[in-house]
């Protein structure tokens, strides 16, 4: 299975980073052709995002969950893996709700950091990946000299956890706080 | 700018900024709060993980040389003492968790050697010698079930569970399901064992030699006299000897002994020096003798010896060890030959630290007049000229409580390939398996802590995407 997980990988990371291209482009520009492009997103980060979760699945299947969790990369691997699906449909409904909406304002750019970081979490997992096969590549060092060493567990301390709980449920009270409510206006909304 | 925009604008600057920030707090805090010594489970972790080791070797009609060379912040080389306190001579400098607190244990270096009738351990290494219950693991073997064992305990007098092979038991990891004693003959007459060499600081280099060892279905002593025995009565407590007062003090001093890196300086009692003990001598608190007695060591036992004198300077230690290529304990040591290439693994002791807290290096061949991993070649004269000679740079590194049951198991994802002969090297990297078996020891706490950190990310990009979901800007209903 680990060569069909290794096969099946190249599917997500072409679309995910062709996407990242893409939202990169659509910012700087609002040329027809950009503008095109950008209309393909939901449906490019849509076939990213089941292309990524048959990688993931197929991924599990390589090694008992047992062996995954007691290794230290393979765990490195599976919560990089697990963070970068949840983030990219995360981009992916941004997008399609989103619509032509946020390629204006402060969106236009959120949008490509928000993408840098997707792509940053997609090359870790990748980098992780190899290093698994036996492939390591001269990331793992990168990591290692920005102060993680890919061969210890990425985990956070228990006030850590902490935060990041609280911050996720700021983050939800605000969701509801700033919940849209109807309202009417004149005619006409942003404008490209 | 609407004011309405402008609210939107600032709300989404705050949640980009509340969530990189938190990316940024868990990138800074990572890997903290988990990883600590405990000694009430056996559990200490070296401050350094890795370090590096020189090795060469050369060889003659006779004799097989080899010159280890290696890092050390301070030499160690006394240990086992016997301290008065006023009324009792207390013992100190026993082999520690972790490192001895006075800094009394031994600086050691041990090389297993096979000429690969011991398969598993051309690819494993030490590997295949760790298993459960061994002494200073979290799950020791209580002593008393030693000592009750018919072979470990009543036969070879145990009291602890040290290295063992594989093969001498009915399962790898069943510390007391040794195989039959006709088995374990037949194994050691098809050279199932493992030969040790074993230099220690105090108790073999002050009379030049090495502890000469092997592993079988034990980590077990080859015949003959050792090189060094026991200097404390086990019925009073008092020593047998004493330095002899014709020659200085007939004692250390506690002091003394505690900080000695001063090899001219007495730190070890030899017969040469020894007379018995005398009780009446108006001994005083602090005065300290060594618990050990060191003597020249005989037959197969005594079969290596130190080239010269071995040395700790300038930050390092450089040792010359000797051995006869047969030594005719065939049962015992691996016998060399010209052209033969044999499997080696070499670990250190150092930092005042014993038992299980060393380095080892992976297993690599040495050949004899043959390419190999490390070449040996021949000299002539009495001595090689080393700085002619090839050596091999190793790393060595901290190997925690890995065991070789736990490495064929369910929890090892390269199982697998271990049945398959892939080595242990061809996956691994010193560092990677340093850092393993750090993690081994805590596998339980991180583990949980890694799935909480798993499902705590999770939860934050949900809560990130309803904010942004929230402050999605929506096309106007228009009212004409």
């Amino acid at each position: 299975m680990s060569a069909y997980h290794a096969l099946l990988s190249h599917f997500p990371v072409a679309l995910w980073i062709t996407a990242t291209l893409i939202i990169v482009w659509r910012s700087l520009s609002a040329a027809t052709l950009a503008q095109a492009a950008a209309r393909l997103l939901p449906l490019l980060l849509l076939w990213a995002a089941l292309m990524g979760l048959i990688t993931f699945s197929a991924g599990l299947l390589i090694w008992p969950l047992e062996a995954v969790s007691a290794s230290p990369l393979a765990r490195n691997h599976l919560l990089a893996a697990s963070w970068t699906l949840a983030y990219w449909v995360l981009l992916l409904a941004l997008c399609w709700r989103g619509g032509n909406l946020i390629w204006h304002g402060s969106w236009r750019l959120l949008m490509p950091a928000l993408a840098l970081i997707g792509v940053t979490l997609l090359g870790v997992t990748g980098a992780l990946g190899g290093h698994l096969i036996g492939n390591p590549t001269m990331i793992g060092s990168l990591l290692r000299a920005l102060g993680w060493e890919i061969y210890t567990t990425f985990y956070l301390p228990g006030w850590m956890l902490v935060l990041t709980l609280a911050g996720a449920l700021l983050f939800l009270g605000l969701a509801w706080l700033w919940r849209p409510r109807p309202t009417t206006t004149t005619r006409g909304g942003p404008q490209p | 700018m609407s004011p309405t925009s402008t609210a939107a604008d600032r709300r989404l600057l705050f949640a980009g900024a509340l969530f990189a920030t938190l990316l940024l707090l868990a990138w800074l805090s990572h890997g903290r709060g988990i990883i600590r010594d405990d000694p009430q489970r056996n559990i200490v972790i070296p401050q350094q993980l890795l370090m590096p080791l020189t090795l060469q070797a050369a060889y003659n009609e006779e004799e097989i040389w080899f010159r280890y060379r290696w890092p050390a912040e301070r030499p160690h080389i006394a240990m086992d003492m016997l301290r008065f306190d006023g009324q009792h001579w207390q013992r100190h400098g026993t082999s520690p968790v972790g490192q001895d607190p006075d800094g009394l244990y031994e600086d050691r270096l041990t090389m297993l050697v096979d000429d690969g009738r011991v398969a598993e351990f051309r690819l494993f290494g030490g590997y295949i010698t760790a298993h459960g219950g061994q002494r200073f693991m979290s799950d020791a073997v209580d002593a008393a079930n030693v000592r009750a064992h018919p072979h470990l305990g009543a036969t070879l007098g145990a009291s602890d569970v040290r290295k063992y092979l594989p093969a001498t038991r009915q399962a790898p990891h069943d510390w007391d399901a040794l195989v039959d004693a006709d088995t374990l003959a037949r194994q050691r007459q098809a050279g199932y064992f493992l030969d040790l060499w074993h230099w220690r600081a105090h108790r073999s280099n002050p009379v030049g030699m090495a502890d000469d060892q092997h592993v079988a279905e034990y980590r077990l002593n080859d015949s003959g006299r050792g090189t060094f025995s026991s200097n404390q009565d086990s019925d009073t407590g008092l020593p047998h000897f004493m330095f002899d007062p014709s020659l200085g003090q007939p004692a250390l001093r506690w002091s003394e002994i505690t900080t000695t890196t001063d090899f001219d300086s007495r730190y070890f009692l030899s017969r040469d020096q020894a007379v018995p003990f005398d009780p009446q001598h108006p001994w005083q608190v602090g005065d300290t003798l060594p618990r050990l007695l060191l003597q020249h060591a005989d037959g197969s036992r005594g079969a290596i010896r130190v080239v010269g004198s071995a040395r700790w300077q300038d930050g390092h230690w450089e040792l010359v060890l000797a051995r006869a290529l047969d030594t005719g304990f065939p049962l015992e040591d691996k016998i060399l030959h010209d052209q033969g290439s044999y499997d080696l693994a070499v670990a250190v002791h150092r930092d005042a630290s014993g038992s299980r807290w060393h380095y080892v290096s992976l297993p690599f061949q040495l050949g004899l007049g043959r390419d190999a991993t490390l070449r040996a070649d021949r000299f002539a004269g009495s001595a090689p000229d080393w700085s002619q000679r090839s050596s091999l740079e190793l790393t060595l590194f901290y190997p925690g409580q890995v065991t070789y049951a736990s490495l064929l198991s369910r929890r090892h994802a390269g199982a697998k390939a271990m049945r398959q002969g892939i080595p242990a090297r061809a996956r691994h990297s010193e560092q990677q398996l340093a850092h393993y078996a750090v993690e081994g020891e805590f596998r339980q706490q991180i583990t949980r802590q890694w799935l909480w950190t798993l499902s705590a990310g999770l939860l934050l990009i949900v809560g990130f995407a309803a904010t942004l979901f929230s402050l999605l800007p929506r096309p106007a209903r228009s009212t004409s």
